[in-house]
């Protein structure tokens, strides 16, 4: 596993900053090469909610949190951004479970067998429907990062709610190496929320 | 002059505008041709043969791009075309090239030390070519939809719907959009490509499945094929950026102290150094090319000796830009001294700038620049009204004769006529007075008016 361990490792090396509030386990990580990186787990069952990347743009200004797992809650302002996706669009958001990769597509009315997944030769999931609606094609990071290959027949999709769920089941050694890490946030000192240095008179 | 005809064919216009007509908007190019040579009358210019030929040579210069921090001064009488020229010049070198206009009296300001605003300037004068990654939307347009509000005030809303032969998303539009849009003149059937970042929008064409749509089309209409896959990409641009853009991107302050620092204000000169760090790194990697621009300073009569001495230094620099004066005194104090100098600028300074100079206009290409100005405010002229109007011209001014264009022209729409006659002329001429007239009237009334009891001062203060 030495390609698993060098994910381990970058994340050893960084700063971290860790915090439970509101029954999450809050994580910040400042890499080396000046991204940085925020983790939310779940306190109970250690599942990953959250996962959000920000890094500087060419030109030196900050950027805008990136999500990888989970979604941003707060509500977009049209003025600013002048353009924004309709809520009524499909909306992509990957929530892990314990036991593998799930990426949920609310708003997607169409029938199941409109839904077409594929994997392809270049580590990417592709999702294609029939009748020309819906079309997204995506890589999971976490693989990538452990150099492993994606398997057609670890891919299973479901629809109900007008929601479709795609499945993809984590490979041994992704379970590993998140057990391991695991272990080593729980030795992290979290500072509590409402935790106040000073006393305020 | 019979070059006239064969050059208004090859102008073709756009037939609508939004921007209003300005006091150079004719100006549209320098008018030279592939030798250098001016043409007599060209891209809205006319005459200035010498000064346009040596703004042309300067052009070749900026354009080489390997000479840094050269310096022009074009000299001449008022109203001789100097900003026109510099105008033009920026034309011709296209959107590419940075190009920062500022009148001299611009860098006084409460808020901002003349150094600084002098500094800003010279480094929105220098573009910086940058490879950068950006989410771009590119798809065919399926429909576009805006709504005004009932009331007719309020902010339109709109929906845009975009697709790619894979997939179909629809956007909420904010006010801004739906003004670029607008203007764009998007509609279905379009393919367009926009900068998430910038929220610049590009027509790449219409869709070939649309083709059969009308048998009319404009000349320039271009299919291209519906894009594949997702809307989103990510995608590498080059793009220019000036060094002030990328001062102001890593200087903003963060959080709540931005709402008490303006947007630019003053900058640390270390970020200045960092960035200029920066850049050299990318240039040296090959990741980034520096654009040299120009810099116009018009009336530069206005600065003071210290913003002299701080361009003498600006200039050595290897980062400077081609900087362009432009001034129309004659020899006249230096503003903050009491010394005088031709065109007030200091002798060391002038030693490192290339003059040209321009020359007054002769009767023939003062009709011909009327002849323009009509063409450009949409005013219809009978030719006598031109033959007096030249008159008033040559023995006024160019630019008093400009303005009568515009007013003569409302009056003769006020007598329902379609052209400006004479008649209008003489009575725009009656009603409103030139420079010399006016002088002349004060002279002869002086006593009515105020305050002339007071024994006037030995000499006009004139900087």
């Amino acid at each position: 596993m030495a390609a698993s361990s060098s994910w381990v490792e970058l994340l050893k090396n960084s700063q971290k900053t860790c915090m439970i509030q509101d029954g999450r386990r809050k994580l910040h990580f400042t890499l080396q090469d000046g991204r940085e990186l925020a983790e939310e787990y779940n306190v109970k069952t250690n599942e990953l909610v959250v996962r959000k990347w920000k890094k500087k743009s060419t030109l030196g200004g900050a950027g805008n949190w990136e999500y990888e797992v989970g979604e941003q809650l707060a509500t977009k302002n049209i003025q600013a951004e002048g353009l924004m996706e309709s809520n009524t669009n499909p909306i992509f958001v990957r929530k892990d479970t314990a036991l593998s990769f799930q990426w949920r597509i609310r708003n997607l009315p169409y029938p199941i067998d409109t839904y077409n997944v594929t994997c392809d030769d270049n580590q990417n999931i592709i999702i294609r429907t029939t009748n020309k609606k819906y079309y997204k094609k995506f890589g999971i990071p976490d693989m990538e990062r452990c150099n492993l290959k994606l398997e057609q027949s670890q891919l299973s999709i479901a629809h109900a709610n007008n929601t479709l769920i795609v499945t993809y089941k984590k490979p041994t050694g992704i379970l590993e190496m998140e057990k391991e890490l695991q272990t080593e946030f729980s030795k992290l000192k979290a500072s509590k929320d409402g935790d106040v240095d000073c006393t305020p008179s | 002059m019979a070059v006239p005809s064969a050059d208004k064919v090859q102008e073709i216009r756009e037939v609508t505008r939004i921007e209003r007509i300005g006091a150079h908007s004719h100006i549209r190019g320098l008018g030279l041709d592939d030798a250098l040579e001016a043409r007599n009358v060209s891209q809205g210019m006319v005459g200035q043969m010498d000064a346009r030929r040596a703004a042309g040579v300067i052009l070749e210069m900026i354009k080489d791009g390997k000479i840094a921090g050269r310096a022009l001064l074009i000299a001449g009488h008022p109203g001789t075309g100097k900003t026109a020229i510099a105008m033009g010049m920026a034309q011709a070198l296209g959107s590419d090239t940075p190009f920062t206009s500022i009148a001299g009296s611009e860098i006084f300001s409460l808020e901002m030390g003349k150094t600084e605003a002098l500094t800003q300037a010279f480094r929105k004068s220098i573009g910086v070519r940058i490879k950068e990654e950006t989410e771009i939307i590119e798809g065919e347009v399926v429909e576009i939809q805006i709504d005004r509000p009932a009331t007719g005030t309020g902010a339109k809303v709109g929906k845009l719907t975009l697709k790619t032969t894979e997939m179909e998303t629809i956007y909420d539009l904010g006010q801004k959009m739906i003004e670029s849009l607008t203007k764009e003149k998007v509609q279905a059937g379009d393919i367009i490509t926009i900068d998430k970042a910038t929220g610049k929008i590009t027509k790449l064409g219409r869709s070939f499945t649309r083709a059969r749509d009308y048998d009319a089309m404009g000349a320039q209409t271009k299919f291209v094929q519906c894009p594949e896959g997702e809307l989103q990409k990510r995608k590498e641009v080059v793009h220019t950026v000036t060094l002030h853009e990328i001062d102001v991107i890593n200087s903003r302050t963060q959080g709540f102290l931005a709402l008490f620092s303006g947007d630019t204000g003053e900058i640390k000169s270390e970020v200045r150094e960092q960035i200029n760090g920066k850049v050299a790194e990318w240039r040296e990697e090959g990741k980034a090319e520096i654009v040299p621009g120009v810099l116009f300073i018009d009336e530069v009569h206005m600065l003071d000796i210290e913003s002299f001495s701080f361009l003498n230094r600006a200039l050595e620099s290897d980062m400077a830009p081609i900087l362009i004066m432009a001034t129309n005194r004659g020899i006249t104090r230096i503003r903050g001294t009491n010394y005088q100098s031709p065109h007030g600028i200091p002798i060391d300074l002038l030693d490192r700038l290339l003059i040209i100079s321009t020359t007054p206009y002769e009767e023939k290409e003062i009709r011909q620049i009327l002849k323009i100005r009509c063409e450009e405010e949409d005013v219809e002229m009978s030719d006598d009204a031109m033959t007096v109007l030249t008159r008033i011209g040559m023995e006024t001014s160019l630019r008093y004769a400009i303005q009568l264009i515009t007013t003569a022209n409302l009056v003769a729409r006020k007598r329902k006529a379609t052209e400006v006659d004479v008649d209008d002329i003489k009575r725009v001429y009656s009603l409103f007075l030139d420079e010399s007239r006016s002088t002349q009237f004060l002279k002869e009334y002086q006593q009515e008016f105020m305050f002339n009891e007071l024994a006037p001062s030995e000499s006009m203060e004139t900087s």
